[in-house]
């Protein structure tokens, strides 16, 4: 999948520099750093994905891109507004790690309520809450109280919810938790189209596969601080290393290269594609980030 | 304001489909309307009084547990749930979060104190008449009814249980715990309502100097809620009280529920969610 071309000259989405957030624990305000020094951008019309292992930071920087903590120091920019400011989060959508609604309303009624909490005009109201609730197929399972729905439902109503108003930023942590294979690909298919409507998406979670498939770069986390980032190509990518895709012979000599192709052509094969052997993100995450003592 | 209105109708909602709002209604109902049938057991006091004495003391006590209760509940629920977190990633402030949870548990008292008030004004409108020809027949004063003046009571306990309902959501918005907000918002109701003592102690030659300036400084720090106790010389007082005192009292309330939000706002914007 191909980065937009947003590097330099608009707005990017997110933009983090320096960022830090310390807490204080304790009767004696231990000080406990969860986030050190971090700083990426997300480009807007991008999926970004935000990964790491369980305490990695992930979460708290979640929380200050939303305005829910202050950081200590450094700054976190949505759309150019400062990420405290009220007014950062109109173009935001989000959905929390295993989100839990209002159990008393309706599916209808819950996306509505957040729809008018979130501005958008009663004229155009009937017709956002279908939109959302369409795209996440929950338009049948609408008028049932929200507290008879399935984990899974709770998820598409949860990002129905996150996009009722058409925000250009979607924030997903943990999207596909305790969703089946079937609905977490369908969530999948709903992060695409966002990104076909120009939309961007920030997506937290484990299941890498996803992430690999559907991200244009990704930034992992480890112990607060930003261990990579990048496109997926960069990041995987081994190029130190080089495949040979041969159809029709089973051996490969990198040094004999010329001699391999007219050895091929010779013997009435092709070459059909050279590229660099190139890790799954599941691979790289286990190699890189699994818990050891040191 | 659009979303402090959505989210105090969301809260009253929420409010009112909850089993405990409907069991204290239910059971303040009950109280006022079973004080009819047992004024043979009133020692000695006008019926009419005894059964406006229980119902104002069910209006207030239901009420204050209601509005304690459930605006630890409310908060609470949206912080443990993490549905405030869903809440705050909206454009929405934290000082609309919490006037919207403020005005929608008030919104609550104010059905509650209708409800009871309004079964009060019924059961007191039907037994004065009966009571008039009994007191007419032995040569007494007729006794004095006025629903009016009622009405300018309910509205005073509403006012009264908007401050207990302020004073509780700027208690929870620093406690980290429900039982600790609901035991500190219970103290701090009982201090507001025995205000009239402490200011005793503060002035008393007995008390030490601690216990002056400890007793002092709470007279100042939390509301008198013992002013708003007019109920028998606004209903059943032929002379009433002066428009001024009850003005007074008014600005006296809402100056102190905007105080108490003012701090609230001031606490929740540094608590990190």
């Amino acid at each position: 999948m191909k980065t937009p071309s947003c590097e330099n000259g608009c707005v990017p989405a997110i933009e983090i520099s320096g960022l830090t957030k310390d807490f204080r624990i304790g009767i004696r305000g231990v000080k406990l750093r969860a986030v050190d020094n971090v700083s990426f951008r997300v480009n807007a019309g991008e999926i970004f994905g935000l990964l790491g292992p369980n305490g990695s930071g992930k979460s708290t920087t979640l929380k200050i891109i939303l305005g829910l903590f202050r950081p200590t120091s450094g700054s976190c920019r949505i759309f150019g507004h400062e990420s405290t400011e009220t007014a950062a989060r109109r173009e935001v959508g989000f959905l929390p790690e295993a989100p839990y609604f209002y159990g008393y309303l309706s599916g209808r009624e819950l996306v509505r309520f957040y729809a008018r909490i979130a501005g958008v005009p009663a004229k155009q109201l009937d017709e956002a809450v279908e939109k959302a609730l369409e795209t996440t197929g929950m338009t049948e399972a609408a008028d049932r109280r929200v507290k008879t729905y399935s984990k899974g439902m709770l998820q598409r109503i949860g990002v129905a919810q996150a996009i009722v108003h058409d925000p250009q930023l979607v924030i997903l942590d943990e999207p596909t938790a305790g969703i089946d294979p079937v609905g977490s690909a369908e969530i999948g298919e709903c992060i695409l189209a966002m990104k076909k409507r120009g939309k961007t998406v920030v997506l937290c979670s484990h299941l890498l596969g996803q992430v690999e498939n559907i991200c244009d770069r990704i930034a992992i986390m480890n112990r607060g601080k930003l261990v990579v980032t990048g496109t997926l190509d960069n990041v995987l990518t081994r190029k130190d290393q080089t495949t040979l895709t041969i159809s029709g012979l089973d051996a490969f000599s990198e040094k004999d290269f010329a001699e391999l192709d007219a050895f091929l052509r010779a013997r009435g094969a092709t070459l059909d594609a050279v590229s660099h052997p190139r890790l799954s993100l599941e691979k790289f995450f286990i190699q890189n980030f699994s818990k050891d003592p040191q | 304001m659009n979303a402090v209105f959505w989210i105090a109708k969301n809260t009253f909602l929420e409010a009112v489909r909850q089993k405990f709002f409907n069991f204290l209604l239910l059971l303040g109902l009950v109280m006022t309307a079973v004080s009819v049938g047992i004024t043979g057991f009133n020692f000695g006091s006008s019926e009419l009084k005894f059964i406006a004495d229980f119902g104002f003391g069910g209006l207030f006590l239901f009420g204050s547990i209601l509005a304690v209760v459930m605006s630890v509940q409310l908060f609470f629920a949206e912080i443990d749930n993490r549905t405030a977190i869903t809440l705050l990633a909206k454009p929405v402030n934290r000082r609309a979060f919490i006037l919207g949870k403020f005005f929608g548990v008030w919104a609550l008292l104010g059905v509650f104190t209708l409800i009871m008030t309004g079964l009060l004004a019924l059961v007191l409108a039907l037994r004065q008449p009966a009571l008039a020809q009994v007191a007419l027949a032995r040569g007494m004063p007729e006794p004095f009814l006025s629903l009016s003046g009622l009405g300018i009571f309910a509205l005073l306990q509403w006012l009264r249980l908007g401050i207990v309902a302020a004073m509780t959501v700027a208690f929870t918005s620093f406690s980290q715990t429900y039982l600790y907000a609901v035991i500190v918002s219970f103290c701090g109701l009982l201090i507001a309502q025995l205000q009239y003592i402490l200011q005793d102690v503060a002035g008393s030659a007995k008390s030490s100097l601690i216990v002056k300036c400890g007793a002092e400084a709470l007279t100042k720090l939390l509301p008198n809620l013992q002013l708003f106790n007019l109920g028998p010389q606004l209903t059943l007082n032929a002379q009433g009280v002066p428009a001024g005192t009850i003005a007074e009292i008014f600005g006296y309330g809402s100056v102190w529920i905007v105080v108490l939000l003012l701090v609230t706002v001031w606490c929740f914007r540094h608590r990190e969610m």
